[in-house]
């Protein structure tokens, strides 16, 4: 190639790239809203709206992408009890996905109980397989130690085909947490880890800052259809159970969960981890500064 | 190779119910049957599975033997390394005083047939050596692949194929592996002294089914043909005796080998057979009855067999029966451990005495009891655990857990830690948490959250021991204190009363 061609087609390069940033500085702030809050029944279309709402599923996932959809399925109960996420929210995520064109969809979750039993009694699995997602069981070799290289966290194991994957979405459950206050999206990412996490509840607000700065996902889509209030995160009891048929979707999990404490009615301040995240610039919790889109169906 | 493959199956996969364990063995089992039988005095918990067997073999001969015993079948693979063909004919009678012994154990409330039922053996061996064992290979072999980067993904392959046929999701090790292993594998390696020496001299089952051998359909004779070439003799499995031309009938497992190999075709069904009994010394069988009766004191003496002394430790399994019937009715097969969704059901050694030697016991460090699984009462061949429904398994108590305030890190270093109380599976939650102060090194009060046992709502399950971050000793620990199936070791007085 010649000198002169090949500083032609930099130049070329260089141009379109910027075209492309520039296009999409220009439009994405303003058309989409920081937040969607959908209620109304049934779960698939609460997501379908959510979604919608924020453009689309084709803004989020690309033609060919790997695409993890993390949802809570930490517990061996019923989706009844509000301790894992809703299969069929799960459900829609997947189908949604695939409609944007991913090559292949993985579900995924490190549960505390046996995950044989928390993966089928949360109704998950059955529901993920039915629109085609691989349903990937934890395995310690699928766990590789990596720099997190956060404040307080610096190196962790993580599930490989979290690493590895093109777009990652975080679809937790709002629930109670004895110690955290809330569980709810970056509290999420503890299903992510390997290794002993016990040793985490030790200084377990400023490691969820670090794993959710290191995590960074494409979309939160935070299921509150039914939200556990007290005994948390496991529950067990209906009667700790609210139905709330609500779904909280955005790209900024910090206002996702500083949304979500209204719920609980606590102040998104109030909860260590939200009130660092938004310190060190991981999104935003000033729900009076978001701009918000409340839908009803 | 049925029993192989419900082997494998024997493992939890997340749904409530396991669909045919491999137990249905142990049914077809009329030992095992017998001796829990005559140990408790009682019909309840034994499947009649087991007549089935008696009236097939009372027919047919020990059909079971050649064509089911899954022990046979291993022991014939091995037989054929090499065939150091010794026949002891007289041997033959020691199976038959080891019944006596292990009948008569049971007839004085002692379950021996564990030890020796060829069945009981097998599962227990495979469960708690073999297949362990076998994954452990495996997986080093793929960890090796994982570690050469080039081939991760062929690896990945690899791996969920043989997690999907073989391999379980979770691989579970026990304790006392290679003891039971190097039994196991002396009991097969007797097959390279003669094949099948375990059929022909040990087995017990195989002496009760030559016991009610009476009326084989299948007689043979020998034709005036033969040419005294010892080749049936060579591979008889069983009881033929060329040189007499005679059978016994009672040592027949019906395998027809004599019949295919013999180039002559000089042995013939049918017709009039000479048949042979095993010889049993009158003086030999009072004295097999005897050491049976005298197992009992021999096994059971113990100090902590008493009224209010037991082993803290000795946690049964959710459904267990109450100990002194549960020993009487275990045979050790460890069917609940292969089951074990966390492999916590461990071999016990010496904890409830050499009686209850490699009965099950749950280790929570190694794995708690999952709160809403029931699969060791579902597959327990013998009524020991019994088959709870999920509510009452929630409702079961194998034990209570303790909080050791030296070790427990909000107690002991004023560090906050709720994961206890976040396992703690019951719906109102057995742990629970009181704001406490900690005072630090230098003065300063901090606020902790305390956790704290309620000993009417912990079930025992153990998920706090085993989850616990203080990891050589947990700071939270079960025992068996106050589990539902004593009166004796009570320790709340309203539970009971």
């Amino acid at each position: 190639m010649e000198r002169r061609n090949f500083l032609k087609t930099l130049l070329f390069g260089f141009f379109t790239l910027s075209l492309d940033r520039f296009h999409s500085f220009s439009s994405e702030p303003n058309s989409y809203p920081d937040l969607v809050v959908v209620t109304g029944y049934p779960p698939e279309r609460l997501v379908d709206t959510a979604i919608l709402a924020l453009g689309g599923m084709k803004r989020f996932v690309s033609r060919g992408d790997t695409v993890v959809v993390k949802p809570n399925i930490a517990w061996d109960r019923t989706p009844e009890m509000a301790a894992n996420t809703n299969p069929y929210v799960v459900a829609e995520i997947v189908k949604l996905c695939y409609e944007a064109g991913a090559k292949v969809v993985k579900v995924l979750d490190r549960s505390v109980n046996d995950p044989r039993r928390c993966y089928i009694q949360s109704g998950i699995e059955k529901l993920a397989l039915a629109q085609g997602a691989k349903v990937i069981y934890p395995d310690e070799k699928k766990f590789k130690k990596v720099e997190i290289k956060g404040e307080f966290l610096r190196s962790w194991e993580v599930w490989t085909e979290v690493l590895e994957a093109d777009k990652i979405i975080n679809v937790p459950i709002a629930k109670h947490h004895s110690l955290a206050r809330l569980t709810m999206s970056i509290k999420n990412w503890m299903g992510v880890l390997g290794g002993f996490r016990g040793l985490i509840h030790q200084r377990l607000d400023d490691s969820l800052v670090d794993i959710a700065a290191f995590m960074r996902p494409t979309l939160t889509v935070l299921d509150a259809i039914r939200i556990l209030v007290r005994g948390g995160p496991q529950g067990g009891d209906l009667r700790d159970v609210l139905q709330t048929n609500t779904i909280i979707a955005g790209t900024d999990q910090v206002a996702v969960d500083a949304y979500g404490c209204t719920l609980f009615g606590i102040r998104p301040e109030n909860v260590r981890y939200i009130k660092k995240a938004a310190e060190r610039g991981l999104g935003k919790m000033d729900i009076a500064r978001m701009r918000i889109r409340k839908l009803t169906i | 190779m049925l029993f192989f493959y419900l082997f494998l199956k024997t493992e939890s996969r997340g749904l409530d119910e396991i669909g045919y364990p491999v137990k249905i063995f142990l049914e077809f089992d009329p030992l095992i049957s017998l001796t829990t039988m005559l140990a408790n005095r009682s019909l309840s918990g034994i499947s009649y599975l087991f007549l089935f067997t008696l009236l097939i073999t009372f027919f047919l001969g020990r059909v079971f033997c050649g064509w089911a015993c899954p022990l046979g079948f291993l022991n014939d693979l091995v037989g054929k390394i090499k065939n150091g063909f010794k026949s002891e004919k007289k041997w033959f009678a020691l199976k038959y005083y080891l019944l006596f012994f292990t009948l008569s154990g049971s007839l004085f409330s002692l379950q021996l047939s564990g030890f020796f039922d060829p069945i009981s053996f097998l599962i227990r061996s495979l469960t708690v050596f073999l297949y362990p064992f076998v994954v452990f290979i495996f997986h080093a072999f793929i960890d090796l692949l994982y570690s050469l980067s080039f081939l991760r993904s062929f690896a990945d392959c690899l791996y969920d194929f043989l997690k999907e046929i073989f391999l379980p999701a979770r691989p579970s090790y026990f304790y006392q592996s290679s003891f039971i292993g190097a039994l196991f594998i002396f009991i097969l390696g007797l097959n390279l002294l003669e094949k099948r020496f375990w059929c022909k001299h040990l087995c017990p089952l195989g002496a009760l089914l030559g016991l009610v051998s009476f009326l084989p359909i299948v007689r043979r004779r020998v034709k005036e043909n033969c040419t005294s070439c010892y080749k049936c003799t060579h591979n008889c499995t069983g009881g033929l005796d060329i040189k007499k031309k005679k059978w016994f009938v009672s040592e027949c497992i019906e395998c027809f080998e004599c019949e295919r190999i013999c180039s002559e075709g000089s042995i013939l069904r049918g017709g009039k057979s000479k048949e042979l009994r095993v010889n049993l010394e009158r003086r030999a069988f009072f004295l097999s009855v005897f050491f049976g009766g005298i197992m009992v004191p021999i096994m059971r003496l113990n100090p902590r067999s008493g009224e209010r002394q037991f082993n803290p430790r000795l946690i049964r399994p959710p459904g267990s029966v109450e100990e002194s019937e549960f020993l009487r009715r275990c045979i050790r097969c460890g069917e609940c451990m292969k089951v074990c969704p966390t492999g916590g059901l461990q071999p016990s050694f010496m904890e409830s005495g050499i009686e209850g030697i490699w009965t099950p016991i749950l280790i929570p460090k190694i794995g708690y009891c999952e709160f809403s699984c029931t699969m060791c009462g579902q597959v327990c061949p013998v009524g020991a655990i019994k088959k709870l429904s999920r509510e009452e398994k929630k409702r079961t108590k194998i034990g209570l857990a303790f909080i050791d305030k030296n070790r427990c890190l909000p107690y002991a270093f004023g560090i906050s830690c709720i994961v206890c109380e976040e396992v703690c599976p019951t719906p109102k939650k057995a742990i629970f948490l009181e704001e406490g102060e900690f005072i630090t090194l230098t003065g300063k009060k901090r606020k902790v959250k305390l956790p704290k046992v309620d000993p009417q709502l912990c079930v025992g399950c153990g998920i706090c021991e085993a989850k616990c971050p203080v990891s050589d000793f947990s700071a939270i620990y079960v025992t068996s204190a106050q589990e539902s199936r004593s009166e004796k070791k009570r320790l709340l007085f309203e539970i009971f009363s």
